[in-house]
């Protein structure tokens, strides 16, 4: 067995999942004759055949308006963004349609959707999007971002299994990441929807995130961890909906201290709603204010040096962690 | 707006309380004044006055229910209110002013943020000082102690005081690490050697959700070790933890000097021999020593005003130009201190009364707020049991306390060089030296004196 990459658990998640199940089938913009922009379903059309493996013409409101048909009829479609950046095209089939659904009719919606997300490779203002907050905010929709190879694929099969409308980020930089090359298991497993996991045991500190900020979390853990003595817990949540506030809370509470780190924008992203729950329910469990490292409330810039700047990264979130330290 | 009612601070150093009943319901009317609840605190049991008149619209904080001083129990929808708001409004003002012109301060008091200042001056009424109840302890809000929300919830936990601990955090604050720091200390003191007496400054306050009894009081502190076979354990009650706690943060806080002068008591002394019966069965009450000191002591601080002021805590020294006298008395549970306020204003016998009243009241825990509020400076009288020289310590945040001992015959020179049996006592006076220096207190004490000697046969008490 060979480990594989972030990417190819992506795709052997789908292969696994159309294998096991007819009903499972992908749709989106050059998913079919050409293997997917990034090559996700290479080999696909060959092995399940046209009308499993769909091209469809360039319109999101289409892919996503059909998958829902597709759902509402029984099949279990996966819609392709081919970067998360379009998905506002088909913004409406989803939070109108697909998200009420179930709600109006008690007819369930199997629907995934899922696409590259995220920044970090000069993809420019187009091409970078984290667009998760818009989607934690609106209820009817699971929104869920690995940050591991192993998650990558056990989360998918999870979303492809739920009976509900579940949006899917990949982060493209992790994509083909070879420090992220993992063995995984030759046995079928999922990663549960709604399950947060501590890539990090530490006491003083705990740090929120998820996707490839996770990497960067880690990097700055070590550090703080060798040059200030400082142990830091690191959460990586996962799934931002349903969100796992258990073990959230409980590491808090072991802590006592938050920092919450992501690659959206700071505003209304998912760490004003994390900082807000804890607010609510550990406030006499906090021993300094609760923070966020996010990018700034500016669109996603193209010039390498801006990007450099726009993302979160291990300098600035050892800094702001020193300064939570000292409070 | 409805009108909060907060639990009252009832004595210098109490900082908790518990709603013992409620008297009135949610729904009931009552006036200005008319007993709202009973209240109990580890010094006293009293019944909290209305702050205004009006509906009892919602009760907070349920009866047995233990809550900091300071704390909203209840609120009084005032009559009239939403009218007087719907006036205020058309008329252009301000919610907030018609909700103090709804409790108007008493004639020629001063606003409520000086009277936070000058807490225990009395300038407001009980009434109003409980509606107004200190937010900041006397602090001034910049200068308010940072804790992060977790600190403040240890140290409530594990009773502490957080003025005991210093925080190692950005500008001092108070965060977990000190107060683990803190217990993990006081665990190492407590199992080395007995505390010594110096470590009462960090014994914990009582805890928070106890009412009095010394089963509670078990729960608290760091458990005594090191006890032998013929010793016995006493855990101090509520009452006598916080005279513990209000007797260090005085010597702490005050540097006390003490002076002593000595009073030819004769002519009250027969006088009193003469008139005690017949006063008493006249006026139902009895007379002592005491009225009689009150008195000159009013006259005291006529000639020395700074002896009936206070040291703040920005190094101002604030001179209260009414006089509240506390009585010290001691009841089976502690002493307690009741105030009677504007004691200038009472001839000897109104005092003699005053001074029957609160200490009947004191007795039988029936203090009122009021009775515990507002004191300008303390007589205290060990003299009843028996002492003849007693240094006191100074009941915070007062400028200084007297000390009336017994009144014993001793031999005397008098002014002629003969030798004379007088009925003499011992007048000690500790004072804050930070507030006056020895020629003040002394000439303070020889204006009591004065006074005291000043009497003929012939007494006119009223």
């Amino acid at each position: 067995m060979t480990a594989v990459t972030y990417l190819e658990a992506i795709s052997q998640a789908i292969r696994e999942e159309m294998r096991r199940d007819e009903s499972v089938f992908l749709l989106g913009e050059d998913v079919a004759t050409y293997g997917g922009a990034f090559k996700v379903s290479a080999g696909f059309l060959e092995e399940f055949g046209p009308e499993r493996v769909i091209d469809t013409p360039m319109s999101e409101t289409a892919i996503i308006g059909s998958a829902v048909g597709a759902a509402l009829m029984g099949m279990r479609p996966i819609a392709e963004m081919q970067y998360i950046d379009f998905i506002t095209c088909g913004f409406d089939q989803i939070v109108n349609m697909a998200c009420k659904m179930y709600w109006r009719s008690g007819i369930p919606l199997p629907l995934v959707i899922r696409g590259p997300a995220g920044g970090g490779t000069h993809g420019g203002p187009f091409h970078s999007a984290s667009p998760e907050a818009w989607f934690f905010h609106t209820p009817g929709i699971k929104v869920v971002m690995p940050a591991t190879t192993y998650d990558a694929k056990g989360l998918l099969k999870a979303a492809i299994r739920d009976n509900n409308p579940v949006l899917y980020l990949e982060h493209k930089l992790l994509y083909r990441l070879p420090e992220l090359r993992e063995e995984l298991p030759s046995e079928d497993y999922i990663v549960p929807l709604g399950k947060a996991i501590i890539r990090r045991h530490g006491r003083h500190m705990t740090m929120l995130t998820y996707g490839a900020m996770v990497h960067q979390c880690l990097k700055a853990a070590e550090q703080l961890a060798s040059e200030d003595g400082l142990a830091v817990e690191v959460v990586d949540l996962r799934s931002l909906t349903p969100l796992d506030r258990q073990t959230i809370k409980e590491s808090v509470m072991r802590t006592n201290k938050v920092l919450i780190v992501h690659e959206d924008t700071l505003t209304g992203g998912v760490g004003a709603e994390l900082a807000a729950l804890l607010a609510e329910e550990l406030f006499d469990y906090l021993d300094g204010p609760i923070m966020r490292v996010a990018a700034p409330d500016a669109p996603y810039p193209y010039a390498p040096p801006l990007e450099m700047a726009y993302l979160p990264g291990v300098e600035r979130i050892v800094a702001v962690a020193r300064q939570l330290a000292a409070y | 707006m409805p009108t909060p009612v907060k639990f009252p601070r009832l004595g210098e150093s109490v900082a908790e309380g518990t709603v013992a009943a409620w008297l009135k319901h949610e729904g009931d009317y009552v006036e200005k004044d008319e007993a709202l609840a009973e209240v109990v605190t580890d010094k006293v049991n009293a019944e909290l006055p209305s702050p205004v008149a009006g509906r009892l619209v919602k009760i907070l904080v349920p009866a047995d229910q233990t809550v900091p001083v300071g704390t909203a129990i209840a609120l009084i929808e005032e009559e009239g209110a939403r009218a007087e708001v719907a006036e205020e409004a058309r008329a252009g003002q301000s919610e907030s002013g018609s909700v103090a012109a709804a409790q108007p301060a008493p004639v020629g008091e001063q606003v409520t943020s000086a009277a936070a200042v000058q807490r225990g001056t009395s300038a407001l009424s009980v009434a109003a000082e409980a509606v107004t109840a200190e937010p900041h302890d006397g602090q001034q809000p910049g200068e308010r102690q940072r804790i992060s929300p977790l600190a403040r919830r240890l140290a409530r936990e594990h009773g502490l005081d957080l003025n005991e601990i210093k925080g190692t955090g950005v500008g001092g604050r108070v965060r977990k690490e000190d107060i683990l720091a803190y217990l993990e200390q006081r665990q190492l003191g407590a199992q080395t050697v007995q505390t010594p007496a110096a470590a009462v400054t960090a014994q914990p306050k009582p805890a928070p959700t106890t009412v009095v009894s010394t089963a509670a009081g078990a729960a608290r502190g760091p458990e005594p070790v090191a006890v032998g076979p013929d010793e016995e354990v006493i855990v101090p009650d509520r009452m006598r933890l916080a005279i513990a706690e209000h007797m260090v943060r005085s010597k702490r806080t005050a540097p006390h000097a003490t002076t002593v002068v000595e009073v030819d008591m004769t002519a009250i002394a027969r006088w009193l021999e003469r008139n005690k019966e017949e006063f008493k069965r006249r006026e139902g009450y009895s007379i002592s020593y005491v009225p009689f000191v009150m008195k000159a002591v009013c006259e005291g601080i006529r000639k020395v005003p700074l002896i009936n002021s206070s040291w703040t805590e920005e190094n101002r020294i604030v001179v209260k130009k009414r006089i509240h006298l506390g009585v010290a008395v001691a009841t089976d549970s502690g002493l307690v201190v009741p105030t009677i306020h504007d004691a200038d204003q009472y001839t000897i016998a109104g005092l003699a009364r005053r001074l029957n009243e609160v200490a009947q009241r004191a007795r039988s825990n029936r203090l009122t707020v009021q009775d515990l509020q507002g004191s300008t400076f303390v007589v205290n009288n060990p003299g009843t049991f028996g002492t003849i020289l007693s240094v006191p310590i100074i009941n915070q945040p007062h400028a200084a306390i007297l000390s009336m001992d017994a009144v014993v015959k001793r031999p005397v020179v008098t002014e002629d060089d003969a030798i004379a049996i007088r009925s003499m006592m011992y007048l000690c006076l500790s004072f804050d030296h930070r507030i006056l220096d020895g020629a003040g207190a002394a000439t303070f004490l020889q204006a009591v004196r004065a006074k005291l000697q000043s009497y003929g046969p012939e007494i006119d008490v009223y």
